[in-house]
């Protein structure tokens, strides 16, 4: 900041890009919440970071003061939405869905989509998901070897995210590796043109798909999308694209990364699995909320200041971004006792891993369903599993997720007890089309039902 | 005890109904929150500050 700042500004520099945030995260964090629980980071062009539990609450929720805006096409305030450091390349922007949106807007696509997501909505999908999770299991049950990553927690978040889409389900893989590979492999790193290439053919395959519905309704999210009114306004396909990046962003690197790292932590605490395990009908929602806190994998977001004001102390001014970061606020010892220590019991966890305020994570209830029966599954199927230390492959650097590349593991082989991966996608295709399992829950109540 | 969930500030966290599904119902159509009686029944108020105290949102207002 210029020297003619009067603002007194407890003042840090990270990089949340860097190794060392991910290294040093809990006694960043520890010191951040003693000294400035409200912090102005000097990286990146400055940004206020808001670490703190009290005061990312106070903030997070004030949508009278805070923007998600990305004004890709230079019609609005100029806001650069939810990513810090800005995307790079300023020329090709791309508004990412309802979340880089304000109120109406914003509230008109929650509307609409809300009813396919609900935990209401989510839970006549749970035999489709199960089933999925079974397939998964199968193609590896008899080797006693699985990737976590690879092999389960990549493909049950991707596969069920294009069946609430309305979309094939055999094209999950077009899919899998762009979006998972976008996230961990940054511009100027070796892999990115390969990525980049990969993006493109998902991107043409989602306009095909778009425009086919188009032609020939079929239900689920995409349907929605395209016949959905914005109060007199109706989205055009780059608009939709984008919000159909951030459902299928939203739903599979998350997802994956929570499910990842419970199940390294359950390997290094065989005594906490096998309680897991057996008191699940008690521990399994709280030890599902602690993995989210603890783990987090969405460690933030950004905002824009849309006016001078004044905070809890602090003076924002208009225009100046501002960094929620759910991931420490998750940390803060005033609100969780002994918080950096995963405690499957917790209570009055109230933390902030799906965001707080009127952006609340809308896919909450899919990952929460979809952690839930990957991770129950394999507790009941590969109970010895080890988790493979050498193998296992976090992010580099975990500024936006808090991710992992792959997680290699062995356990006492088992039986299958059903078709594999494949064979399974084209009868779950089948009951989706034919029950029609992706309307919304205001149209369709019944459960799938797998077997007459 | 009485207890209702402030509708401008719900979100859908779907916390309190996790905690305490015997005081909290969630609407289907978009998993907001409210309370399935404004009562709280006898017996019931410890689980219902607990549910108060898990909301993110804090939008669980007890009376």
């Amino acid at each position: 900041m210029s020297n003619d700042d009067p603002r007194d500004k407890p003042t840090i520099s990270l990089d949340r890009h860097s190794p060392r945030y991910r290294l040093e995260f809990e006694s960043l964090a520890t010191e951040f919440h003693a000294r400035c629980p409200v912090a102005w980071n000097d990286t990146h062009g400055g940004y206020w970071f808001a670490n703190g539990n009290k005061e990312l609450f106070d903030l997070a929720r004030r949508a009278d003061l805070l923007s998600n805006e990305n004004d890709v096409d230079g019609t609005g305030r100029g806001y650069q939405g939810i990513s810090i450091p800005s995307q790079s390349d300023q020329a090709n922007r791309t508004r990412g869905g309802f979340l880089e949106m304000d109120p109406p807007d914003q509230r008109y696509y929650r509307q609409a989509l809300n009813p396919y997501l609900s935990p209401a909505a989510v839970e006549r999908w749970k035999p489709v998901i199960d089933e999925l999770t079974r397939a998964c299991l199968d193609e590896k049950i008899e080797t006693g070897r699985i990737d976590f990553v690879d092999d389960l927690a990549n493909i049950v978040p991707a596969v069920f995210t294009l069946a609430m889409l309305g979309m094939p389900l055999k094209d999950w893989d077009v899919y899998c590796e762009p979006v998972h590979a976008a996230v961990y492999t940054p511009p100027g790193t070796p892999d990115h043109a390969r990525v980049i290439q990969l993006q493109m053919r998902m991107g043409m395959h989602m306009m095909e798909v778009m425009q086919g519905i188009r032609e020939r309704p079929r239900p689920g999210l995409i349907n929605e999308l395209v016949t959905l009114k914005l109060g007199d306004r109706t989205p055009d396909d780059t608009e939709i694209a984008g919000v159909i990046m951030l459902i299928i962003g939203g739903g599979f690197d998350t997802t994956t990364a929570l499910t990842a790292h419970s199940l390294e932590w359950l390997s290094e605490h065989p005594g906490e699995r096998e309680r897991l395990s057996r008191e699940r009908d008690t521990l399994l929602d709280s030890a599902t909320e602690e993995f989210l806190r603890f783990y987090t994998p969405a460690q933030g977001d950004g905002r824009t200041i849309t006016q001078d004001c004044e905070v809890n102390g602090t003076e924002f001014r208009e225009g100046e971004r501002l960094w929620l970061s759910w991931a420490m606020a998750n940390r803060d010892a005033k609100v969780f006792e002994d918080p950096h220590t995963i405690h499957l019991d917790r209570k009055g966890n109230r933390h902030s891993s799906f965001g707080l305020g009127i952006h609340r994570c809308i896919g909450s209830n899919v990952a929460r369903a979809v952690f839930k029966s990957m991770l129950t599954a394999v507790l009941d199927r590969m109970p010895d599993f080890v988790c493979d230390p050498d193998g296992a492959v976090h992010y580099d650097t975990t500024g936006v997720i808090n991710g992992m590349k792959h997680l290699p593991a062995t356990f006492t082989p088992g039986k299958r007890l059903g078709a594999g991966l494949d064979e399974t996608l084209e009868r779950m295709q089948r009951i989706c089309d034919e029950q029609r399992l992706a309307e919304p829950v205001t149209v369709r109540k019944a459960r799938a039902k797998l077997r007459d | 005890m009485k207890v209702r969930v402030d509708p401008e500030v719900c979100q859908g966290h779907t916390l309190c109904a996790m905690n305490a599904p015997d005081l909290f119902a969630l609407r289907d159509e978009d998993g907001h929150a409210y309370a399935v009686d404004e009562e709280v029944p006898a017996g019931k108020e410890d689980l219902a500050r607990d549910a108060a105290r898990t909301c993110p949102e804090q939008a669980i207002v007890l009376s």
